[in-house]
């Protein structure tokens, strides 16, 4: 496994979903770190769900509702992200 | 390259809308708006609707309006008087928001709500259409893509040619079959007696014309007034069981009794309804999955085939109208050797938005369904502020959405050819 890869997509997942929590939910996206509780940013279900959307359309992979709705931080959603990265990198 | 209305030198599109429901017949009266003809194929040897009705919110009927059908629906609506939240053994209000009454939701939203019987909607929809396009007696076996052309087969053996074909199917869809090639229905644990009944047999019914929830442990009942006077209800009463759907198809037959047995114990009024629907049948409230994609090559479906719900907020219907209105508008703008655009482009517009409306209706469901106690107290409170929370599903236009990405808006009704 080619950890400095994996630490690339990890770094790009956590820049996409800070760029869209920030164009969709109005979130600072200096806020958004790994260990960032999801309750703190303050989103009710329906913006978030808005953000869950665009995030599926610019992965390729569904975020099913009973998923989603269990993460407790910003790096939950960016592992479960990564399942669509780490598949990209050959 | 030549848009889809403009192609005079390019090849004129055959569009097959694959459903004579309420949201094919729509697209077909919003593409025929923008000049384009179309071609839809119903399985049902007639168009006769099952004994149901629907709720037309805000977000439909001013598309509806604009389609130049207001008044024909107007004379065979009802507009509940307000909407009523209630437990489920004694008649006090829990909330309370007024819709005919003072014009209140009119004055809000910009557009009426009504209750109407689906036969009545199918029958303006079709008509405003005409005979010429529509195909009863095709019932969709296969579809099959043969380069840049789709063969429809049917079971009545007949075999159509498209360049374009919109699967409006339903819930159990063949047409997404072809584009998912998964099976993504899922049935909810939920299901539901439903039927209509003269107001004159619910002597105790309070409120007999408002749209009323009466939520109680593990159940709940809507009912609303249709016909041009508010002459019927129309009631759907959802429970918690079965567990697992064992049929192939949405119905199943109980013992005569037991949709009354379901509800024992629930206000006068609940059981009134019921017992005097007598229709001993269980509907299956089965949704299909959220989807990544709602297209393949030229192939698209819209909605219940595309993000079928539940019904707690009443929006499988008026999502479908709006799917099919902006579809239609997308269309018109479409390149004929080049669909996927548009596809992704009506995909964009709509997913995020019927995402939301399923997923809340989803939620909605347990929050009918609460046993007394400190939970249902905390829900109480909530339905108290369903106009603020709510108001979104029904404010939306899709009109101006569409105009935000570009497009512009219809102009002559469809409904006057």
């Amino acid at each position: 496994v080619n950890l400095e890869a994996l630490d690339m997509v990890h770094n790009e997942v956590l820049g996409d979903v800070a760029t869209t929590l920030a164009s969709i939910a109005g979130v600072d996206a200096a806020q958004v770190t790994p260990d960032k509780s999801l309750a703190d940013l303050d989103i009710d279900s329906m913006t978030m769900l808005e953000v869950i959307v665009a995030l599926e359309d610019r992965f390729g992979l569904l975020i099913p509702d009973d998923e989603w709705s269990r993460f407790s931080t910003i790096g939950d959603l960016v592992a479960h992200l990564q399942q669509a990265g780490v598949g990209t990198i050959s | 390259m030549s848009a889809i209305k403009t192609g005079s030198n390019a090849k004129k599109l055959r569009i097959a809308i694959v459903g004579g429901g309420i949201g094919g017949l729509t697209l077909a009266l919003a593409l025929r708006q923008r000049g384009i003809v179309s071609d839809v194929y119903e399985q049902a040897p007639e168009l006769t609707e099952i004994g149901a009705a629907v709720a037309l919110s805000a977000n439909s009927t001013r598309e509806l309006d604009r389609l130049g059908l207001l008044d024909q629906l107007t004379a065979v609506c009802t507009e509940p008087t307000e909407l009523i939240y209630r437990g489920w053994r004694d008649d006090r209000r829990i909330a309370a928001f007024p819709v005919r009454t003072d014009d209140a939701y009119r004055k809000r939203f910009g557009a009426p709500y009504f209750g109407i019987h689906r036969a009545d909607l199918q029958r303006i929809l079709s008509s405003a259409l005409g005979v010429a396009g529509l195909h009863l007696g095709h019932r969709l076996t296969n579809l099959v893509e043969q380069g840049d052309t789709i063969s429809l087969e049917f079971g009545n053996g007949r075999v159509v040619e498209a360049d374009l074909v919109i699967g409006a199917d339903g819930v159990r869809s063949m047409v997404r079959t072809f584009v998912t090639g998964s099976e993504d229905t899922v049935y909810s644990g939920t299901s539901a007696f439903r039927g209509i009944v003269p107001v004159d047999r619910l002597p105790s019914l309070p409120d007999p014309h408002a749209i009323q929830f009466w939520m109680g442990p593990n159940a709940h009942l809507l009912h609303y007034a249709i016909g041009g006077h508010g002459e019927s209800v129309n009631f759907f009463a959802v429970v918690e069981t079965p567990k697992i759907w064992m049929q192939d198809g949405s119905i199943a037959e109980v013992h005569e009794e037991v949709p009354v047995a379901s509800f024992r114990g629930w206000h006068p009024a609940v059981i009134e309804m019921i017992a005097a629907a007598a229709s001993p049948l269980l509907w299956s409230l089965t949704t299909v999955r959220p989807l990544l994609r709602w297209y393949r090559g030229r192939v698209v479906i819209l909605g219940d085939a595309a993000h079928g719900m539940l019904p707690h907020h009443g929006q499988g219907a008026n999502t479908s109208i709006e799917d099919a209105f902006a579809l239609a508008a997308l269309l018109a703008n479409a390149e004929t050797n080049d669909l996927e655009p548009s596809f992704a482009e009506f995909q964009a517009l709509r997913r995020a938005r019927t995402r939301k409306i399923q997923r809340s209706s989803w939620v909605t469901s347990s929050l009918l369904h609460l046993p007394d106690g400190p939970a249902a107290e905390m829900r109480n409170a909530k339905v108290a502020r369903f106009p603020d929370d709510f108001g979104w599903i029904h404010d939306y236009d899709v009109q101006q959405e569409l105009q935000k990405i570009g497009c512009t808006p219809a102009t002559s009704p469809a409904g006057t050819k």
